[in-house]
């Protein structure tokens, strides 16, 4: 009987037990159901996603450019890019194009890009789903940066701005890490207690300060953090596109020892991971990919959360291009959300921030709810 | 295994006077012992008797306060993690969380300690884990989620990925329990039939007394016993270290020491029999 039921599960005494025929035969069955979230299971496989998720992504900005308040034509959007000599003369169009919209699309971009795989990063090295990269007192921590700044100099918006904001993240980002990195055993748990036990403290101090502010201010604090692009200029789009990348190659280069974390903290050691440094090193990166987009565009929600959420249920995340899938993901909503903010509202701008948690959160609810059903 | 043989082995793994604590609490107590090459050591002893925290040692997952455990006559202390872990596969009861990992990824998992950070997974890694999952007996469930998986496919998906990470070595946390039967003696027969050096917890006696080469009896973190099972599985050690009575036979088949527990007789306090 025994016997029987090894030799059915293909457990035979003494290597080596499988044969060549027979792994062939497995691979072949399994070479496009080799995962089994929704895209695979349907053999699509994740390179043919990602070719099209890249197309996607410019044809996303392509759009971005054209979309506004000054309707550009595809056409001309093309000829400015592309310039024509023999073409009429768009001069206005090609500046509306290079110096407003093409440094905001990108920056949309990037902050997508950022706060998705920044939302990813501490989901996994947390082991937590409901992670997030505001989580952990970095945005509340730069609001009071701004705060403290509108309070002491009277200055509604300043070039200071983005560099208070960038200090106070810093301030929150340090003060976790000396708590987190302080503790060798229940990191995890002291790590998100801690984030969150600092995030109400710069509330607190922030409403304090705003409480006794005037009135102009605190509409303009309020803007602040519901997030916008407006900001964004040529010159400012190199640091975040540095850290990103960097963070993103770093990711790549680490996603074994990622995928290794959601084991559990005691059989990644086994499998020769530092847990508590590898932690604080994703921690770190992560911060400083949420400090740098919170201090350029305020507080966008929702998409750190959300976005890694949203591709899991069709794909598998832990390969190279489950995370660059993810990015790219999160780069293409945001750009999406731009455009609508741009588009909804005649000649006004509605914050960044309403329209990702209003789309995101209906879009991720009919997810859930189309799930459930499929699961029944 | 005969005498001569077993002298010939060299030992693959030494601890020696190992102790641990935590706060404040002895949980290890000065415990040595060896596990030779290619042999099954099976750790056996009451809840809270200190064998994951031996297993923790071993695995060099804690540092322990004194003593030392070798490996290869080398300290793990000195050798680096990742040089460790090519060497010592672990299975541990913790199972990845909802994080749709399939049985495929979490196999791969495996080839961590022998991959630099750039390098893709070859063709031939993909025959190992390929390999190892047929070996299992999961060639079926390969695209499953992991969470998906009963408890002990979960088990056997670990031991694919240990056998992925070719280690010299295998440690076992308490692998059998939470089980049905079945799959109790397919696991051990698995761990077996690698052919490697197994170490592993017990909580059900006739396995170990089954599976392994050597046993270790560890009470309030003292290593009471170790020898071969028949040495070592007698109904003293159980009533002193268990606190049951119990009566030993031999195997009909594999002539092993068999126990047979008797019922009414649980000893509340030691060495004060409750009818």
């Amino acid at each position: 009987m025994f016997k029987a039921e090894l030799a059915k599960n293909n457990i035979k005494a003494n290597q080596p037990l499988v044969s060549k025929a027979q792994v062939n035969k497995t691979q072949k069955t399994f070479v496009h159901k080799k995962h089994g979230a929704w895209l695979e299971k349907k053999g699509i496989s994740q390179p043919v996603v990602t070719v099209f998720a890249i197309v996607g992504c410019f044809f996303s900005l392509f759009c971005a450019l054209s979309f506004g308040a000054a309707d550009i034509s595809f056409a001309d959007v093309w000829y400015s890019i592309w310039p024509n000599e023999a073409d009429k003369d768009i001069g206005f169009v090609s500046r509306i194009i290079w110096e407003l919209r093409m440094p905001r699309a990108i920056l949309a971009l990037l902050a997508g890009c950022g706060l998705a795989i920044s939302g990813l990063i501490l989901q996994t090295v947390t082991r937590n789903p409901l992670a997030d990269p505001y989580l952990f007192g970095i945005s509340s921590g730069a609001s009071l940066g701004v705060v403290i700044l509108i309070t002491f100099t009277g200055g509604i918006f300043t070039v200071m701005t983005p560099i208070a904001a960038f200090a106070g993240s810093l301030v929150a980002m340090v003060m976790l890490m000396l708590i987190a990195g302080r503790r060798q055993s229940q990191q995890v748990e002291s790590m998100l207690l801690a984030g969150v036990a600092l995030s109400f403290l710069f509330s607190s101090f922030t409403s304090l300060l705003l409480y006794h502010t005037d009135p102009q201010a605190v509409t303009a604090v309020l803007f602040w953090t519901m997030g916008s692009f407006s900001r964004a200029q040529w010159e400012n789009l190199l640091f975040p596109a540095v850290v990103i990348t960097t963070c993103i190659t770093f990711m790549l280069a680490y996603r074994r020892q990622l995928n290794a974390m959601l084991l559990g903290d005691e059989s990644a050691t086994t499998l020769g991971i530092n847990v508590n440094r590898f932690r604080i090193i994703m921690l770190l990166l992560s911060s400083l990919i949420t400090a740098t987009l919170v201090s350029m565009c305020g507080g966008i929600g929702f998409v750190g959360l959300m976005i890694p959420h949203i591709v899991r249920f069709f794909i598998s995340q832990g390969t190279i291009f489950g995370i660059l899938l993810t990015a790219l993901v999160g780069g293409i909503f945001m750009i999406w959300v731009d455009i609508l903010s741009r588009t909804v509202l005649v000649n006004q701008e509605l914050p960044v921030g309403v329209i990702t948690a209003a789309i995101g959160s209906l879009f991720f609810l009919t997810l859930l709810y189309f799930r459930k059903n499929r699961a029944s | 295994m005969s005498q001569a043989l077993n002298e010939s082995k060299s030992a693959l793994l030494t601890a020696e006077h190992l102790s641990w604590c935590t706060d404040g609490n002895l949980i290890l107590d000065d415990i040595s012992f060896s596990v030779e090459q290619g042999s099954f050591t099976g750790i056996l002893g009451p809840n809270g008797a200190g064998k994951s925290s031996l297993l923790r040692c071993l695995y060099r997952f804690v540092k322990p306060e004194q003593g030392t455990v070798s490996f290869e006559h080398n300290d793990i202390w000195q050798i680096n993690a990742n040089d460790y872990a090519k060497n010592v596969a672990v299975v541990l009861q913790e199972t990845p969380s909802h994080f749709n990992l399939t049985v495929h990824d979490v196999v791969a998992l495996g080839l961590i300690p022998h991959k630099g950070i750039f390098s893709r997974a070859d063709k031939s890694d993909n025959e190992k884990i390929i390999q190892a999952i047929v070996q299992v007996g999961l060639a079926h469930k390969t695209q499953q989620h992991f969470e998906h998986l009963s408890g002990g496919e979960k088990q056997r998906a670990l031991i694919a990925r240990a056998i992925v990470q070719s280690p010299t070595l295998l440690i076992m946390d308490e692998p059998t329990s939470h089980l049905d039967v079945r799959y109790q003696i397919q696991i051990m027969e698995l761990a077996k039939s690698l052919g490697i050096t197994v170490i592993a917890s017990f909580h059900d006696l006739n396995l170990a007394s089954a599976m392994c080469d050597n046993l270790l009896v560890l009470n309030q973190g003292k290593l009471v016993c170790q020898g071969e099972p028949k040495k070592v599985l007698t109904s003293e050690m159980l009533s002193d270290v268990f606190g049951v009575c119990a009566h030993i036979s031999e195997h009909h088949q594999h002539k092993v020491p068999h126990i047979s527990y008797d019922y009414g007789y649980i000893q509340y306090k030691h060495g004060e029999h409750h009818v």
